[in-house]
């Protein structure tokens, strides 16, 4: 069996893993399915009763469904470690010859599994129910706003695992603590230009920033004040997925080195 | 000569202390050579270091200190090989909870990169191995702690791995399947020459299954030997324990015999340390017959492992 192969199957592992998660946990589905619904029921009743017109609509809906595809997909990166740790079996599992890249890419191919398919359902949804379609601008925007947002879950679901390995269990506060910063500083629910000057300059660093001015251009809304949000946003979500991977390699070596790693076994 | 499977040199390790919690230095320079093929057995009292040196021999804690080699790969260059070709097993072993006997099995040989027709081929004969086979489709939270650790060793088998480090492989199991566990290990160890490293509180267990023993206090080897060597090295004293009548009567006589120091409990019993059976049993049982007793019965307590155990622990001021 050749080289590639065997990581092939490694990789395979991982997303065997998350998928019998899935598969055994109602709650995981309810998480990635049912939550997202929500949020955009809500949200997009609200909008009706604001008496927001379709290009409102359209600017609050796209902040919903973008939050929903990077909640989704840091999920099941985050999972993976999450579960081994509530289990106690992460050092029967790591002590199998796999890497921290074979973790990060079985899970996050689930990930976009996962993500595509709350895609699917809230644009059909939305759609149907509050007259806003997602497709009606080609299909390229919204392969660069999937791909984007994609990333940036990685960056957010890596990040996780690294503070998992710091502080075991309780990292699963990390995830809801940066997706609540990107709530009120990416523009989720309103442009990024009513937030305080320097709150603005921390949305300047967060890539789903841009990568919602990118989409929301298509819907007449401004493309933000660089004019290359696109550019911008993949830049620095490769940034941070860099980052997060650094910080994860880093923790993993040092819960070996300080026997966290047993201790979070026991 | 065999090669050697282990070999380590100077290894320290310290945990680091955190906040209030002090550092920890759990081992204090091991070295260690054990051949490959071997069963070696690890002892000590509890926080003498035996999980720990287990830990970093099977790559799931670094070593601060020390060079250390195992299957031939240098252990913190090469902990990627390693793994490949070394697994482990705890007592307690924890496994992801709702996943099936035969799921755990499947994601772990997929852990280790097994293409999937070796997956089923190691499934089909690991379950049967460790007669599993009527609850392959059970959760492993649905299984008793007897089958937990019968997986966890199925799992542990799944690569078939050169060496298997088993850190209190039978701990809070009944005899039964402690039994079955030990025949197990013991099988793999003669068919494949499968190294084991092992970790136990149970003397018999260590007494059956090894072939030498190393006993480990504060965090050094303090002694490595077969338990029968280990028996004889240190210098136990046996107990005779005589029943019979007017024993009373030779005592004087006793008081005598070199190396042998003798309690009359009373008239019908009497106890005695001495320091080697096969040298004074003649001289007692000759005084005593001597004198005028009737002996009816003698029973004799051997040095066990557990005897070794209790003396190795206590801290000496020759070590
Ligand atoms: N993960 C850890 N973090 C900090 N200290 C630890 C950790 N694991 C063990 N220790 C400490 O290191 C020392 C050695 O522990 P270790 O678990 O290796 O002993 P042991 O011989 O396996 O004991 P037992 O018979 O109880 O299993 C003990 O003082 C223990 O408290
Ligand atoms: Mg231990």
């Amino acid at each position: 069996m050749s080289n590639l192969q065997s990581h092939l199957i490694r990789i395979n592992a991982f997303f065997f893993k998350i998928w019998l998660i899935t598969k055994k946990r109602v709650f995981h589905l309810f998480e990635i399915l049912f939550w997202p619904a929500i949020g955009l029921v809500s949200v997009g009743l609200l909008t009706r009763f604001l008496h927001l017109d379709g290009d409102m609509v359209a600017f609050v809906l796209i902040g919903v469904i973008a939050l929903s595809i990077v909640q989704i997909g840091q999920l099941d990166i985050s999972y993976v470690i999450l579960y081994s740790i509530w289990n106690k079996s992460l050092k029967q599992e790591l002590a199998a010859p796999v890497s921290m890249f074979h973790l990060i890419a079985g899970s996050w191919c689930m990930g976009l599994i996962h993500a595509l398919l709350v895609l699917f359902l809230l644009s059909a949804f939305s759609a149907y129910a509050f007259g806003f379609r997602l497709l009606q601008q080609g299909i390229i925007p919204i392969i660069h706003f999937f791909c984007g947002l994609l990333l940036t879950s990685a960056a957010v679901g890596i990040f996780v695992c690294a503070l998992a390995f710091r502080f075991g269990g309780r990292a699963h506060v990390g995830a809801n603590s940066i997706v609540s910063v990107m709530i009120l500083l990416s523009g989720i629910y309103y442009p990024v230009e009513v937030l305080p000057r320097p709150l603005q300059m921390v949305s300047a660093i967060l890539p789903v920033t841009y990568f919602l001015e990118y989409f929301r251009s298509f819907y007449g809304f401004s493309a933000g004040a660089t004019g290359h949000p696109l550019v911008l946003g993949y830049v620095l979500a490769i940034l941070y997925v860099t980052a997060a991977a650094g910080a994860l390699l880093v923790a993993v070596h040092d819960s070996k080195k300080s026997g966290i790693l047993l201790k979070m076994s026991e | 000569m065999a090669a050697a499977a282990i070999q380590l040199h100077g290894i320290h390790k310290t945990y680091p202390g955190r906040g209030a919690v002090p550092p920890v230095h759990a081992l204090r320079g091991i070295d260690l050579e054990v051949d490959s093929g071997a069963v070696f057995c690890i002892l000590g009292p509890n926080g003498a270091g035996k999980t720990t040196l287990i830990a970093i021999l099977a790559g799931l804690l670094y070593h601060d200190e020390g060079r250390g080699y195992v299957c031939g790969f240098e252990i913190s260059r090469n902990r990627r090989r390693i793994r490949e070709v070394v697994n482990f097993a705890s007592g307690h072993s924890n496994l992801p909870d709702n996943f099936t006997v035969d799921e755990t099995l499947n994601y772990f040989g997929m852990l280790y990169g097994l293409a999937k027709s070796k997956r089923s081929r190691q499934t089909e004969r690991l379950t049967e191995f460790f007669e599993l086979g009527a609850y392959r489709k059970i959760p492993f939270n649905q299984l008793s702690t007897g089958l937990k650790q019968r997986l966890a060793l199925a799992k542990s088998l799944i690569n078939d791995p050169r060496m298997l480090f088993l850190d209190e492989p039978t701990v809070g199991l009944d005899p039964k399947v402690s039994r079955l566990i030990r025949e197990r290990l013991k099988e793999l160890n003669r068919t494949r020459q499968t190294t084991l490293i092992l970790t136990t509180h149970q003397m018999d267990e260590a007494e059956q299954m090894s072939d030498r023993i190393g006993f480990l206090r504060d965090g050094r080897f303090i002694r490595i030997a077969s338990a029968a060597q280990l028996k004889r090295s240190v210098r136990l004293q046996e107990r005779i324990t005589i029943r019979g009548r007017n024993l009373g009567m030779a005592v004087d006589r006793l008081q005598g015999i070199a190396g042998v120091s003798c309690t009359l409990l009373s008239d019908r019993q009497m106890n005695c340390q001495v320091d080697s059976r096969e040298q004074r049993l003649h001289s007692i049982l000759q005084s005593l017959l001597q004198a005028g007793a009737w002996i009816e019965d003698i029973s004799i307590a051997q040095a066990t492992l557990g005897d070794v155990f209790v003396k190795l622990a206590e801290p000496s001021d020759s070590d």
